[in-house]
C-alpha cells in the first residue's frame, strides 16, 4: 500500500519530457511508481485538480547557514517549491569555526548576508565548532533538504586565525586546509566555495581573497577525491577578468575532475557584448571537457533601502558603511556632523554622488511625504541644489531616515534578453542568493519569477524545459542523490502547482529575523502543495509540523 | 578545441610587490614604464580597489591591454 497517491496531475518529471495527464505514488519517502494510472490502495489521495506535479526545485545558491538554525524551513524558499538548497556560497559557511573566531565570520556574514547581530546570539545555541557538529545541529529541525558547501575563508581562518586575511599561506598551512577539507566532506559537505569580490565589515577582503592559486589547486586536489564541486564569486563586473577566471575554473576541472560553478552572471545594456563572450568562453571550456558552468539568476536586482539601517547598496562606500553600522542615535549625530557628511559626499565620488545615485527613485517609506515618491535623488538633489549625495542624507534626516530608496535593474535590465540566455543548456539558473541582503531586497521567489516571465511571458522556455533547468539539470550538476526527478526510487520531493498562475509576490518589508530583525520578502503565487521526502510541509494554508528534511547525500 | 585568444594576465607571487610583478611580467620594459602599464589596465586594483594597489593572492592581474 502506499502512503500517498496525487490523481489528476499534469506530471512534469523533472527531465525535459513532455508533461502528461497521470498518477504519482509514494512510499516511505520515496516515489514509488508514476505513469498515466498507478493501480494500488494509498493511505492518502491527493487530487492535484489538474495542476502541474513537478520534482521540487533546488536553489543552488544560497546564504541559508544561519537561519537554518533557528529556521528550518529556510522561510519563504519553502512554499515556493523549493525544496533543497544549496548555502556555504560565497567562502562563507558556520563550521568549521573555533569559538574564538566567531566575531570574525560574524562580521563578515552581517556585511556580505546583512543578517542583524542578534541572529548569532538569541536565536540558536552555538555548541559546535567542527563541521559534524554544525551538521548535527542543522540536523535537530530541517524541514527542506540541504546540500551545504564549506567556505574557503572559513577554513582559512580555522587554519590561519588572524592572519587570514593578511597574507599567503604556507605550505604547512595549505596541507591543513587540505586535510581540514577532507574532514568536512567526509562528514557532509558537498563542495567548496571561494571568493574573489567579498570584503568584511570593515571592507577589508574576505580571507580566500588572499589564497594564491597554488592553495586553490591543492583545495582542488582534495575536492577530486569526492568529484566535488568548486563555487566561486568571481569580478562579475567585469567580463575580461570573469574570463581569466573560467580559464581557471576549466584548468582546475581538467587537472582534478571536479565540475565548477560561477555566479552571478548578468546582463545589462551598458556592457552588451559582456554576457556573450563570458558564455562563449565557458562554451569554449565545456567543450575541452571542463565542467565550467555559469549560474544566472532570472530577476533584476532591486536593492531598496533607507539610512535606517547598512544596506548593500553601500557595499564599495566604507565610509558610508560605518556610519550606517552604528546605533541609531549616534548614526544621526554622525549624519548631522558637517566634517563627516562632507567625507561621506566625498566618499561617493567627484561628482557628488550624482553617477552612483542619481538615478534612485524615492519609493516612500513611514515618514516619506508623498510628494517625493517617484521623483529621482537627481530631481530632488537639484531642487535643492544639492549634490545627490547630501540630498540623500539630508532628505532622510528631515524624515526620521525612514525614506526608502529604489535602486532599480541592477544586473539585469533588460529581460527580453534573459529568457534565451536562461534557455541555454549550458546556463546553470541559479544565483539567487537565497537568505542574503535581507535588509536590500527579497532573494526569494525566483522559481515563480522564471514562470511567469520565461515560460509565460516571454515563452522562452517551455514548462517543462524551466521545470528541468531547476530541477533535474540541478541535481546531475551539483552530483546530488536521488533529487531533481520524479522517478520511482528518487526522493519524494515534489511541488503542485498552478502553470498559469506561479509567480512571485510583491516585495514586503517583514521583521520576522532575531531581534525584530528586518527583510524583504516575498509570498509565492500559484504554488498549492509543497512536500519534502514524501510529507507534506506547505500549502497554501500553512507550514505543517513535518521536519522531514535532510542533509542531501552525493552520487558516486 | 581550440580556444580564442583572451587578454593575458598573471597572478601575484607571495609577498611580491608591485614593482617585482611588473619587471616580472614586462621584462623588456623601463621598470617605471612597467609600473604604469599594469596600474593601467588593472583599475580593479589600482583604481577600485581600498586601499587602492593592494596586491591579493587571488588577483587577475592583466598584463597586456584590453583587446580589440
Amino acid at each position: 500500500m502506499y502512503d500517498l497517491v496525487i490523481r489528476n496531475a499534469r506530471v512534469v518529471d523533472g527531465t525535459g519530457a513532455p508533461a502528461f495527464a497521470g498518477e504519482v505514488a509514494v512510499k516511505d519517502g520515496r516515489i514509488a511508481a508514476l505513469g498515466p494510472k498507478v493501480e494500488g490502495q494509498a493511505r492518502a489521495e491527493m487530487d492535484a485538480g489538474g495542476k502541474a506535479v513537478a520534482p521540487g526545485f533546488i536553489d543552488p545558491h544560497t546564504h541559508f547557514d544561519v537561519q537554518l538554525l533557528w529556521d528550518g524551513a529556510a522561510k519563504p524558499s519553502l512554499e515556493h517549491g523549493v525544496t533543497s538548497i544549496i548555502p556555504g556560497n560565497c567562502s562563507l559557511s558556520m563550521a568549521p569555526l573555533r569559538a574564538g573566531d566567531r566575531p570574525a565570520v560574524i562580521g563578515m556574514f552581517q556585511q556580505i548576508e546583512e543578517l542583524p547581530p542578534e541572529a548569532f546570539t538569541l536565536a540558536f545555541d552555538w555548541t559546535w565548532e567542527d563541521w559534524e557538529g554544525y551538521r548535527r545541529a542543522l540536523e535537530k529541525g530541517l524541514a527542506i533538504n540541504v546540500a551545504p558547501l564549506v567556505g574557503h575563508s572559513v577554513i582559512r581562518v580555522w587554519v590561519m586565525g588572524p592572519e587570514a586575511n593578511q597574507r599567503a599561506a604556507r605550505p604547512d598551512e595549505i596541507a591543513a586546509m587540505q586535510g581540514v577539507l577532507r574532514q568536512c566532506l567526509e562528514a557532509g559537505a558537498i563542495g567548496l566555495s571561494t571568493s574573489f569580490v567579498d570584503v568584511d565589515e570593515n571592507a577589508r577582503p574576505v580571507p580566500s581573497r588572499f589564497a594564491q592559486f597554488a592553495e586553490l589547486d591543492a583545495l582542488c586536489a582534495v575536492l577530486g577525491e569526492f568529484g566535488r564541486m568548486l563555487q566561486i564569486v568571481p569580478e562579475f563586473y567585469d567580463a575580461d577578468i570573469t574570463i581569466a577566471r573560467i580559464d581557471q575554473l576549466a584548468e582546475l576541472s581538467l587537472k582534478h575532475g571536479i565540475p565548477t560553478t560561477y555566479s552571478p552572471v548578468f546582463d545589462n545594456r551598458q556592457t552588451p557584448a559582456s554576457v556573450d563572450r563570458i558564455l562563449n568562453r565557458s562554451a569554449e571550456q565545456f567543450a575541452r571537457g571542463a565542467r565550467v558552468w555559469p549560474q544566472m539568476q532570472t530577476r533584476p536586482i532591486d536593492i531598496s533601502f533607507s539610512l535606517l539601517r547598512p544596506s548593500l547598496f553601500f557595499a564599495r562606500l566604507p565610509r558610508w558603511v560605518r556610519v550606517l553600522r552604528q546605533p541609531l542615535e549616534a548614526r544621526i549625530a554622525s549624519l548631522t556632523d558637517p566634517e563627516t557628511v562632507a567625507r561621506m559626499v566625498e566618499d561617493a565620488g567627484p561628482d557628488g554622488g550624482e553617477r552612483l545615485m542619481g538615478r534612485l527613485v524615492v519609493r516612500g517609506g513611514g515618514e516619506a511625504p508623498a510628494h517625493l515618491a517617484g521623483k529621482t535623488l537627481k530631481e530632488i538633489a537639484d531642487a535643492r541644489g544639492q549634490s545627490c549625495a547630501l540630498a540623500l542624507i539630508e532628505v532622510s534626516l528631515e524624515h526620521g531616515l525612514d525614506v526608502a530608496f529604489l535602486s532599480a535593474n541592477g544586473g539585469h535590465d533588460n529581460t527580453d534578453r534573459i529568457g534565451p540566455l536562461l534557455a541555454r543548456p549550458d546556463v546553470h539558473i541559479g544565483a539567487g542568493d537565497g537568505g542574503a541582503h535581507l535588509a536590500s531586497f527579497a532573494t526569494y521567489g525566483d522559481t515563480g519569477y522564471l514562470f511567469s516571465e520565461f515560460v509565460r511571458g516571454t515563452g522562452a522556455l517551455t514548462l517543462e524545459q524551466a521545470v528541468a533547468k531547476i530541477t533535474g539539470e540541478t541535481a546531475a550538476i551539483w552530483g546530488l542523490k536521488d533529487r531533481g526527478l520524479l522517478k520511482p526510487g528518487h526522493a519524494a520531493d515534489i511541488v503542485v502547482f498552478d502553470p498559469d498562475r506561479i509567480a512571485r509576490g510583491e516585495e514586503r518589508p517583514v521583521f520576522d529575523m532575531p531581534g525584530d530583525g528586518m527583510r524583504y520578502t516575498r509570498d509565492s503565487v500559484g504554488v498549492e502543495a509543497v512536500l519534502v521526502n514524501g510529507e507534506l510541509a506547505w500549502t497554501p494554508a500553512g507550514y505543517t509540523d513535518a521536519k522531514a528534511g535532510r542533509i542531501c547525500e552525493m552520487a558516486g | 578545441m581550440t580556444l580564442t585568444v583572451q587578454r593575458r594576465f598573471v597572478t601575484p607571487e607571495p609577498d611580491e610587490t608591485l614593482e617585482a610583478l611588473a619587471a616580472r611580467a614586462l621584462p623588456g620594459v623601463a621598470l617605471d614604464e612597467a609600473m604604469d602599464r599594469i596600474r593601467g589596465w588593472n583599475l580593479h586594483i589600482f583604481a577600485m580597489r581600498k586601499p587602492r594597489g593592494l596586491l591579493l593572492g587571488g588577483d587577475v592581474v592583466f598584463v597586456e591591454p584590453p583587446l580589440s
